[in-house]
């Protein structure tokens, strides 16, 4: 299908080779502000992350808790649009080449963006995640057009089977299963459900499949890490993030990243 | 212009717009809707029981008036009113909560939410909800709070919990973000009803349907009043519930101009203002595809009306088909002129009129012109003005206390 191997595919690869777990970690850009963005991306990294998932803000992100919510209004404060993210982007891939980046954000602001977003993958872009578009939506029919760009979709605990069938064939790089009923940052957990979901999901994909929305501890890295391929974590890092805002010391924030990473691979 | 009644599609589109631009969560939610209200809308006993709701609960059907006094001041056509002003409650959502109300027991739901920004849809609900002792929450911009606070105080009578919303601009649009974020966490037990032709398929045509029983009895009262349709039939635009519920029915009469009005704010070359027909470009905001108020990055811009029901930033995705398909035409007209015309309304017809309401008022302004002393121009009197009694009294410089 003339479909492109990116960096994504690439880190996968050699994840499913060490039957390694993937840590992505999820930061909104320009919260404080795009300089500090590019220094917690390279901490993050060396911290133990993988991929990152840069939050593109929105002036209504409706699948976000009041943790990422506000991060989006500070960003958005900060004039922070996506050509901004792309030049920060291209700024990280001055020192780093491998680790993937992942945009995610709404469908509004790619969409304003059609046009740049087909030069996104230039700059060092590997993949969108939109949360706000049906799981099984084709890039293209909705007027992004990059093959360079993988799609990630999210697969909730109410979908339903035969659309998990159809998600899965419309997504590449990886699946990311919504642990909870809920905003980001919500705290309903159900790690038995979630396995089943998870193992049927698997049943229908070769795709990794990630979990994601409310991972908070290590303990809950843990346990999500023993039933899936690797976790996202976003509302807590925010959260410090915002509480480092004036000092901007990220000391903290590494540690417990690391000890993040150390969970997956206990 | 062909099949605009047949629509949406089964996607949920009305030509390019509409759809289900939504977090995964509540995908399987609306196809749940999607179905059981395909099963019940034509359902003999499921009809009968919104009938009897909309007669005996409700006051329908509400009478067509002749505003004789407000004829002869623009001594142009006979102008006649729709008075949606006399439902229970006050105001035309009253038509969309009691038919909703009905699917989401059928549905087995125990909690209901909405959003509210003149707070007409959240006593509506909360009305409803009563009926039927159901738990009910309400969000509700903290702005509009502030400026609907005869509302808030009604529906709290009501038993609904009332939720001031903070975020972003603290209007309706961010009361549907807020109810959304409730609905993905609560999406089990909760029924949202949603009270415009707005958000994802299949809530457009849900709400539409449920109100079109407006634009049916205008069919038959017109035909029996002054024996012919309408020449023209004006309803104000925010959402578009009422203006979509007036002019469904007529859709195929080609002979009936259908005119929108939008709210014009502080003056549409001000910027602020909430007229995403007039002074928008086609986006995606909570579920839908449509005509919208937003910067050149996709952000959506702070809207600006004197009505806190008109004070939104989008509009029903079936507006914006009719706006490009040329069906229906949309004007705006400002918060001065939506005060005159409160106040000629008022001072002409004893009819004191909601403020979005207004607006459809104020439009004769701008059309009464066009139209010979033997037509005949409906007004869609969408809702009443005690609850704005408030607003009108500041903005004249007046104190009620």
């Amino acid at each position: 299908m003339g479909y492109l191997l990116t960096r994504l595919d690439e880190k996968i690869l050699s994840f499913n080779k060490t039957s390694k777990k993937a840590l992505v970690a999820y930061l909104v850009a320009g919260d404080p502000d795009l300089d500090s963005t590019l220094e917690l991306m390279h901490g993050f990294v060396s911290a133990g992350v993988d991929i990152l998932e840069i939050g593109v803000p929105f002036t209504d992100p409706i699948a976000e808790g009041p943790i990422i919510q506000a991060a989006h209004d500070r960003a958005l404060k900060n004039n922070t649009s996506l050509n901004n993210i792309f030049q920060l982007v291209e700024r990280f891939r001055e020192k780093n080449t491998d680790t993937p980046i992942i945009l995610m954000g709404y469908i509004n602001t790619f969409l304003a963006n059609a046009e740049a977003l087909k030069e996104a993958h230039q700059s060092g872009t590997d993949a969108v995640l939109i949360v706000d578009i049906p799981g099984e939506s084709n890039l293209e029919d909705l007027g992004i057009k990059n093959e360079h760009l993988a799609s990630i979709s999210l697969i909730a605990p109410t979908t339903s089977e035969d659309r998990i069938g159809k998600i899965c064939n419309s997504s590449s790089g990886f699946i990311y299963y919504v642990t909870l009923r809920g905003v980001t940052g919500s705290s309903h957990l159900n790690i038995q459900e979630a396995e089943s979901n998870i193992n049927y999901i698997r049943s229908q994909t070769s795709l990794p499949v990630f979990a994601g929305f409310g991972i908070k501890t290590p303990d809950d890295a843990f346990n999500l890490s023993k039933i899936s391929d690797g976790i996202v974590i976003g509302s807590s890092l925010v959260q410090m993030i915002h509480e480092q805002s004036d000092q901007k010391e990220y000391k903290k924030i590494y540690n417990y990243l690391h000890e993040m990473a150390e969970a997956i691979s206990r | 212009m062909n099949n605009l009644t047949d629509l949406p599609n089964p996607d949920g589109f009305f030509g390019d717009y509409g759809g289900k631009f939504v977090p995964e969560t509540l995908m399987h939610a609306l196809k749940e809707l999607d179905e059981i209200y395909a099963k019940l809308k034509n359902n003999p006993e499921f009809i009968e029981e919104i009938d009897q709701d909309l007669v005996q609960f409700v006051g329908r059907p509400s009478p067509l008036y002749f505003a004789k006094r407000l004829t002869d001041y623009y001594s142009g056509p006979q102008i006649w009113l729709k008075r949606e002003d006399l439902n229970h409650t006050g105001a035309h959502k009253i038509n969309n909560t009691v038919g909703q109300i009905l699917l989401a027991k059928a549905m087995g739901k125990k909690r209901i939410i909405a959003e509210t920004g003149a707070g007409q849809h959240g006593v509506a609900t909360a009305t409803v909800a009563a009926r039927l002792g159901l738990e009910c929450h309400i969000y509700m911009g903290a702005a509009d709070v502030k400026r609907q606070s005869l509302n808030v105080y009604r529906i709290k009578l009501l038993g609904a919990k009332v939720h001031a919303v903070d975020s972003g601009t603290a209007t309706l649009k961010d009361a549907l973000n807020e109810a959304m974020r409730d609905w993905v966490t609560n999406i089990e037990d909760t029924y949202y009803i949603i009270g415009s032709v707005t958000g994802p398929h299949p809530y457009p045509m849900i709400v539409r349907d449920f109100n079109a029983i407006v634009g049916r009895e205008l069919r038959k009262q017109s035909m029996e009043q002054f024996m012919q349709y309408p020449d023209a039939i004006v309803a104000c635009v925010g959402g578009g519930s009422n203006a979509m519920g007036i002019f469904y029915p007529f859709l195929e009469e080609s002979n009936v101009d259908l005119i929108g009005v939008e709210a014009a704010g502080s003056g549409l070359m001000s910027g602020k203002h909430a007229a995403p027909l007039n002074d928008g470009e086609p986006g995606i905001l909570h579920g839908a595809k449509s005509y919208l108020m937003q910067d050149e990055n996709g952000q959506v811009v702070d809207t600006h009306s004197i009505s806190a029901g008109l004070d939104y930033p989008g509009v029903g995705p079936e507006h914006s088909n009719l706006k490009d398909s040329g069906r229906a035409n949309y004007i705006a007209v400002d918060d001065d002129e939506v005060l005159s015309s409160f106040h000629l309304v008022t001072k002409l017809e004893g009819i004191m009129p909601a403020l979005e309401t207004a607006h459809a008022f104020a439009a004769l302004e701008h059309i009464a012109k066009n139209y010979k002393s033997n037509q005949h121009v409906v007004i869609n009197v969408s809702g009443r003005g005690d609850k704005d009694i408030n607003t009108v009294a500041t903005m004249d410089g007046i104190s009620l206390d």
